[in-house]
């Protein structure tokens, strides 16, 4: 038994104790359940797993105190307005802006974060992590920290860019055929339909041997192949506004489409569209990375998240966790936007609790 | 009386709260009610009054986000259910106490057969066994005087019409022959006609059964009706209690005299101006929805300038369709309407600014007529833009000056959005934004029907003095005849999509009536309690609503005219 075991039964032990005298109904159970799962791993695994446990617990508790500090740093910033809405937001959502926020930072100021260029060869093949390289040296000897960093600039560009011209196209064919309907609604929705048939990776990939992989022509077929989800939500979205009295009240009126859409439409279709565009961006940047990953994405020396988990693949045999850092912060970022747009969703659905 | 027998419900300083701006506060402000075996209570006050919400509290239930303050305690049959488990009080639901809410047709899940729904309760209980609950269900029917009582419960919801669904719900209600059933305005949604078989049907099998009710409505010739003592409730406060007798002959309390006194209000007669011609003329107007049947047959009426034209008629008779075809909304398939003698083009796509501007339209439901995310400067200011063209400072003053005729501070609600405002402010700004385009010719589609009845007299008091300053034309689409009487000069009746009858008000409302203006008029609720028991007594049970619309004698020398 060493110190380390009996320190962390005791603190569980009377932490759990306080919470059940103060009457904390889940933290008690919280606690209580992992001092009694600690037991069981304690036995089968011994200090080491225990070890695991407690610094998994740390982390989580560390992410919870960024997420709230972070939350409250936005309500002292914002105005009272926002400030309200940011008081529901969940802790999960606070993670999640925080994660972003953090990428922001990354990709806005690379060439400053980054302590070398993203295809300076600095070291031999594969090196270990040491006081110069934080992340050791890629496959062939660049820095591994300062090409994730260039990353967040390149996958997260393209794919914030991808998305919003998804948007741009799916959205305004939406509106229109809501707006219109009749033959040109029939005729968006059949070709939604051929678009949405053909299988999306396959699509890319055709285009990109067709036309070459550079980046207008990624962005292109990556927007293609997500505007039809896009114009059938933004459809319904509208659709359902479409029917109200004030816009008949408008079309009476004698305005026209461009009007109707932008000024009556649009604004009571926002808080969908936004939840949507955070879950499309997930899609998107799942899809360039997979795409860099075939080799047909972002080419080389750019960095790209994608193609590094590709070219570092080899390691993997040899039980080092580099190829596996790129991939780590494409489901970090995936993880942070979705917990947003939970909170999002949540909102403009009107459910409460 | 009432005070010799049982109580059943006692209800002790009731406070309900509600979460809002990080605080509880009070909804109810402490509520007493004692109701006893047989006793039907009638709980009335305008809509944010809290008469729902202690309809739910008097079955121990709370909405989510409200919660019993701790000294409230309510006592049923001797049973303190604001300290009673979940259990407990789910025990009592549907078997003991049983609720009867306003829209049928929102209540009976529409994929399972009525009568499968109906012997739901007694099955889950164990009080009866499946053939028996139905048997039992079929008298109920026939007590209620459903058609076809043997039949009419394996139909599904949407093959019965709005009256018999909520007949059928208030025999479902019966089911467990409950001690108490809460109504909550289970008549409202329904026409004049429709109506008074459901106030009949439930007033009878009340009686029947000896229960208990609590009676929720807004509507006092109703609760005149149904109920042995009347509460007036306003703000989640008690106003004052009394028998009907006493609470009809003698209110005490201001607030009550002032909803008493609403139905006062009546604007003087016009009439034709001679050797004009009518600013909107409907010529046998037939129209119909894409292949379906035809909604309106021959259809012609006349509104002159600054006139108002009510057309009543029950839901369905094509009062609505009607506006839409003037407006142009859809084309009409034969005749045409005129404006000043010239015709409107069929499709409102064909008309220009200046014809489109003329003819403005007022909503039912101000919820869905203002755009939610639209400021109230821009929604009131838009018209004025489009039709005008006024800009910057001219703009502003022309909204302030459209504020001030609807009697709404400029400076306050200038930046404010729809839902932030009461129904009645919402109606005044979709009044606002109708006299934006300085029309000649306003379309009022129910403008009153889903307002409280004060706020709704203030409504019509506003469009009749908007009317004598702007010499505007008014097509007043209503089924409420009460309306009828305070602000029309002509009126238009319409069954089936035909006009049956018009004329002058004078005229319209003195015998000899077309039967079915007969029916109209004398199925609206009078303040009398005694006035159903009377009109029952006269005609005949089986003689009232859509039974008795469909008796009209075709023969009759007023339908043959």
């Amino acid at each position: 038994m060493s110190v380390f075991v009996i320190g962390y039964y005791a603190l569980l032990l009377s932490a759990s104790c306080l919470a059940a005298y103060f009457n904390k109904r889940s933290v008690f159970l919280l606690l209580f359940s992992l001092t009694l799962v600690s037991f069981v791993v304690g036995i089968v695994g011994g200090a080491g797993a225990l070890k695991a446990i407690a610094i998994g617990a740390g982390m989580l508790a560390l992410a919870a105190m960024v997420s709230y500090a972070f939350r409250e740093f936005l309500i002292l910033l914002a105005s009272t307005e926002m400030a309200k809405e940011l008081r529901t937001a969940p802790l999960t959502a606070a993670f999640g802006m925080f994660v972003i926020f953090t990428y922001a930072i990354a990709g806005i100021f690379a060439p400053i974060i980054a302590p070398y260029g993203e295809a300076e060869v600095i070291s031999s093949a594969f090196a270990p992590a040491d006081e110069n390289m934080l992340l050791g040296a890629d496959q062939l000897g660049r820095d591994m920290f300062s090409r994730l960093v260039y990353g967040t600039r390149n996958s997260v560009g393209l794919a914030l860019t991808a998305t919003c011209a998804a948007f741009i196209m799916g959205a305004g064919a939406g509106l229109l055929a809501a707006t219109k309907g009749g033959w040109f609604d029939q005729f968006m929705g059949r070709f939604a339909d051929v678009i949405m048939s053909i299988p999306s990776l396959i699509f890319a990939l055709l285009m990109l041997s067709i036309f070459g992989p550079s980046m207008p022509v990624i962005i292109i077929a990556v927007s293609i192949i997500y505007a039809p989800r896009v114009f059938r939500l933004t459809r319904a979205v509208a659709g359902n506004v479409v029917v109200m009295d004030y816009i008949e009240a408008a079309k009476l009126r004698g305005e026209g489409t461009g009007y109707l859409i932008r000024r009556e439409i649009l604004p009571n279709s926002t808080a969908p569209l936004i939840a949507e565009f955070g879950l499309e961006f997930c899609f998107v940047f799942l899809l360039v990375a997979g795409l860099s990953f075939l080799g047909l994405g972002i080419q080389p020396p750019t960095a790209d998240w994608g193609s590094m988990v590709r070219e570092n693949a080899t390691l993997i045999s040899f039980g080092e966790i580099t190829p596996l850092i790129p991939a780590a912060a494409i489901a970090l970022l995936t993880v942070g936007v979705n917990f947003v747009v939970d909170w999002m969703l949540h909102r403009s659905s009107g459910l409460k609790e | 009386m009432a005070k010799e027998k049982e109580v059943l419900l006692k209800i002790r300083n009731l406070k309900i709260q509600g979460y809002s701006d990080e605080t509880w506060v009070d909804i109810i402000k402490g509520v007493d009610l004692t109701l006893h075996r047989g006793e039907v209570m009638g709980l009335i006050g305008e809509s944010g009054a809290g008469k729902s919400t202690i309809g739910a509290a008097a079955m121990g239930y709370a909405r989510d986000g409200t919660r019993f303050s701790e000294d409230s305690s309510i006592e049923f049959d001797g049973m303190e259910l604001t300290t009673a488990t979940q259990a407990e009080r789910r025990a009592l639901r549907g078997n003991r106490i049983a609720y009867v809410a306003q829209s049928a047709a929102a209540s009976f899940n529409p994929s399972h057969k009525i009568i499968d729904q109906h012997t739901e309760a007694p099955l889950q209980y164990r009080l009866k066994k499946r053939m028996e609950a139905q048997e039992d269900a079929m008298d109920l029917y026939e007590r209620l005087r459903l058609p076809n009582p043997k039949e009419i419960g394996f139909r599904y919801p949407h093959q019965v019409s709005g009256g018999q669904l909520q007949r059928a719900m208030t025999a479902m209600a019966m089911a467990c022959r409950p001690d108490l059933i809460i109504f909550d305005e289970p008549t409202t949604a329904l026409d004049v006609t429709t109506q008074i078989e459901v106030l009949a049907a439930i007033r009878d099998i009340v009686e029947q059964f000896n229960t208990a009710a609590l009676y929720i409505t807004h509507d006092l010739a109703v609760v005149a009706q149904m109920a042995d003592t009347i509460k007036v409730l306003l703000k989640g406060e008690e106003v004052e209690q009394a028998s009907t007798e006493e609470m009809m002959s003698n209110p005490k309390e201001d607030y009550t005299k002032s909803l008493w006194a609403v139905r006062s209000f009546k604007s003087p007669q016009r009439y034709r101006p001679k050797d004009a011609t009518p600013l909107i003329s409907v010529r046998n107007v037939d129209a119909a929805y894409t292949a379906g049947p035809k909604i309106l047959d021959d259809v012609s009426f006349d509104i002159y300038e600054g006139m108002t034209v009510a057309v009543v008629g029950e839901s369905g008779s094509g009062k609505s369709t009607a506006a839409r075809v003037i407006t142009g909304l859809l084309p009409p398939q034969e005749g045409e309407v005129l404006f000043k003698g010239t015709p409107f083009p069929a499709d409102y796509r064909q008309r220009n600014k200046e014809q489109l501007r003329q003819c403005q339209m007022i909503y039912q439901m101000a919820d869905t007529a203002l755009n939610p995310k639209v400021r109230i400067s821009e929604i009131i200011g838009r018209p004025a833009r489009f039709y005008s063209g006024l800009k910057g400072a001219a703009l502003k003053a022309r909204v302030d000056e459209l504020l001030d005729l609807i009697e709404l501070e400029p400076a306050q609600y200038y930046n404010r959005y729809p839902p932030e405002l009461s129904g009645g402010q919402k109606q005044r700004i979709g009044i606002a934004r109708a006299l934006a385009a300085e029309p000649s010719f306003i379309i009022c589609d129910e403008v009153t029907s889903a307002l409280d009845q004060l706020v709704a007299e203030g409504i019509l008091r506003l469009l009749d003095r908007l009317q004598n300053e702007l010499n505007l034309a008014y097509m007043f689409i209503t089924h409420d005849l009460a309306t009828v009487r305070s602000i029309a000069d002509e009126v238009v009746v319409m069954q089936n999509g035909k006009v049956v009858e018009q004329g002058p008000k004078d005229e319209m409302f003195k015998p000899p009536h077309h039967p079915y203006t007969d029916l109209l008029l004398s199925s609206v609720p009078e303040m009398d309690p005694n006035w159903l028991t009377t009109l029952l007594e006269e005609r005949g049970v089986d003689n009232v609503g859509d039974s008795a619309a469909a008796r009209i004698d075709p023969e009759d020398e007023k339908v043959v005219r």
